[in-house]
């Protein structure tokens, strides 16, 4: 199959994923809202903390611990829909590439997911960091979560393909999640943190953790694209 | 449809049951003999420096002198072990993926069963010198922190085979998660490393390198914990066999 062909198919199934959110605008508004009564938690778990207690130090853990909680229920979302409707099915009958299928299926994640910190990040802001200096430049604030969103869009595709047709289905991803994030959470909080507090010497983290977390991506991202074949064929 | 390779193979002209309890007879003297050398043959490692000479056992002393040491004589070498049999499970997994052979999943799931159990093992006896050295039961510590994660991915590794019935998705599901973990592991042990984070403790250890008695009773401890693993793998290997050819008879029996 020619080169252009391969584009066409991940087009085809991309424009799918987005048409159907246009439409039923679910995924989207589960996620967000899904977010928003995160930092409602927050709120109540930080009440009681003190004036004292500076929120900035760990703000960049309070943002990643939403952000993957959402990822969750999105990527379980984004491949139930695909499995109870019987698309995923179809998909694998017409002539397409697997990994076509990934790519479309991993970016269509990566989108709905930027948009969703696109939303949270200014509440989150507002609601927890009004008024407060931030020591890095704000233009560095959103290449940890690009580095982080590739990775949690990518191997999550992958482990949301063989949660939903296991038993568990809700279950089974976090438990397969979480553990094979950590190295990419802990390299984007790491980030994330340094351009948040600005401590000294925090631009060597900052590069550093990140240089990390692109490597986790492309490892893990070929891993993913080459194992995908085996997960949807099985 | 029988595996019978395990028990019928002979390397260097002895079959394989006689290797099984060779080493297991070697792997145990070996690993005894690390212990044993690890308390009465090693020297106590030096420590940080204390405010007065002491005399002790007629040497005059002025460092702090760590029994606590002696568990490393166990520890690293059931964490090295831990990796090495881990290894196993990606390599059967990429072999069941290319074969498609039901034996080599077999393979890959008890190779991970003898992780978890060295995985613990490396844990708990981590988590002891973290105790006595620095004084809690539990720190997110570099080490340990990659431990725990080991223990998890390992431990969900068997919560997905179990929640999939059908045979053969269970098998390559097993066989993607279980390279996916592989690949994990060092990858959260470098990060944790390479990021330093301010609670890191910093341990400090004057001079560093093993001396000749150390090195000796360590590497002892090494072959022997590995052929141990190797051992508790074959035997495991034999009772799924046993059992994968009593299903088989039973089957033909009925049939």
């Amino acid at each position: 199959m020619a080169k252009a062909s391969s584009m066409r198919q991940f087009k085809a199934i991309l424009k799918k994923d987005i048409v159907m959110e246009l439409r039923t605008k679910e995924m989207l508004t589960s996620m967000g809202l899904y977010a928003v009564l995160v930092l409602v938690v927050y709120q109540i778990a930080l009440s009681q903390a003190g004036a004292s207690f500076d929120v900035l130090r760990i703000a960049a853990g309070l943002l990643w611990l939403a952000l993957i909680f959402t990822s969750l229920l999105g990527l379980n979302r984004s491949l139930v829909h695909e499995k109870d409707q019987g698309c995923l099915d179809a998909l694998l009958l017409a002539p397409v590439d697997r990994p076509v299928i990934f790519f479309a299926k991993a970016i269509g994640n990566l989108i709905f997911l930027l948009m969703v910190e696109i939303i949270i990040l200014p509440l989150f802001y507002f609601f927890f960091l009004a008024g407060k200096t931030l020591g890095g430049p704000l233009w560095m604030l959103p290449l940890p979560l690009l580095v982080g969103s590739i990775g949690i869009a990518g191997v999550g595709t992958l482990l949301a393909t063989m949660s939903v047709n296991t038993t568990g289905k809700d279950f089974i991803l976090p438990v397969l999640f979480i553990p094979v994030m950590f190295p990419l959470l802990y390299a984007s909080v790491a980030a994330t943190s340094a351009v948040l507090i600005g401590d000294p010497g925090y631009l060597t983290v900052f590069w550093n953790s990140l240089a990390l977390g692109a490597g986790y991506d492309a490892i893990m991202l070929l891993a993913a694209y080459g194992l995908y074949e085996f997960i949807i064929g099985a | 449809m029988i595996d019978k390779s395990v028990t019928q193979r002979r390397f260097l002209g002895i079959p394989g049951n006689m290797w099984t309890i060779g080493l297991l007879v070697v792997g145990a003297v070996l690993t005894t003999a690390d212990f044993i050398m690890a308390f009465f043959y090693t020297p106590l490692v030096v420590g940080a420096q204390v405010a007065e000479t002491r005399i002790i056992n007629g040497i005059a002393v002025s460092n702090q002198l760590l029994f606590s040491q002696k568990i490393f004589y166990f520890h690293v070498p059931v964490a090295i072990g831990s990796f090495l049999v881990f290894f196993f499970t990606a390599y059967y997994g990429v072999r069941f993926l290319m074969t498609k052979e039901k034996k080599f999943d077999t393979r890959a799931r008890i190779a991970t069963e003898v992780t978890l159990l060295f995985v613990i093992l490396t844990l708990i006896t981590g988590d002891i010198w973290t105790r006595y050295e620095w004084g809690v039961w539990w720190v997110w510590e570099p080490r340990l922190t990659t431990y725990f994660i080991m223990t998890l991915l390992v431990i969900a590794y068997f919560v997905l085979r179990s929640s999939i019935e059908d045979e053969e998705r269970r098998a390559t599901y097993a066989a993607v998660f279980g390279i996916i973990a592989f690949l994990d592991a060092p990858i959260s042990f470098a990060i944790t490393r390479l990021i330093p984070s301010s609670v890191h403790p910093v341990v400090l250890r004057s001079g560093g390198g093993l001396t000749g008695p150390q090195l000796t009773a360590f590497l002892l401890g090494l072959f022997g914990m590995l052929m141990t693993a190797w051992v508790v793998y074959q035997v495991r290997l034999r009772e799924e066999l046993a059992k994968e050819r009593i299903e088989a008879l039973k089957a033909a029996l009925e049939g």
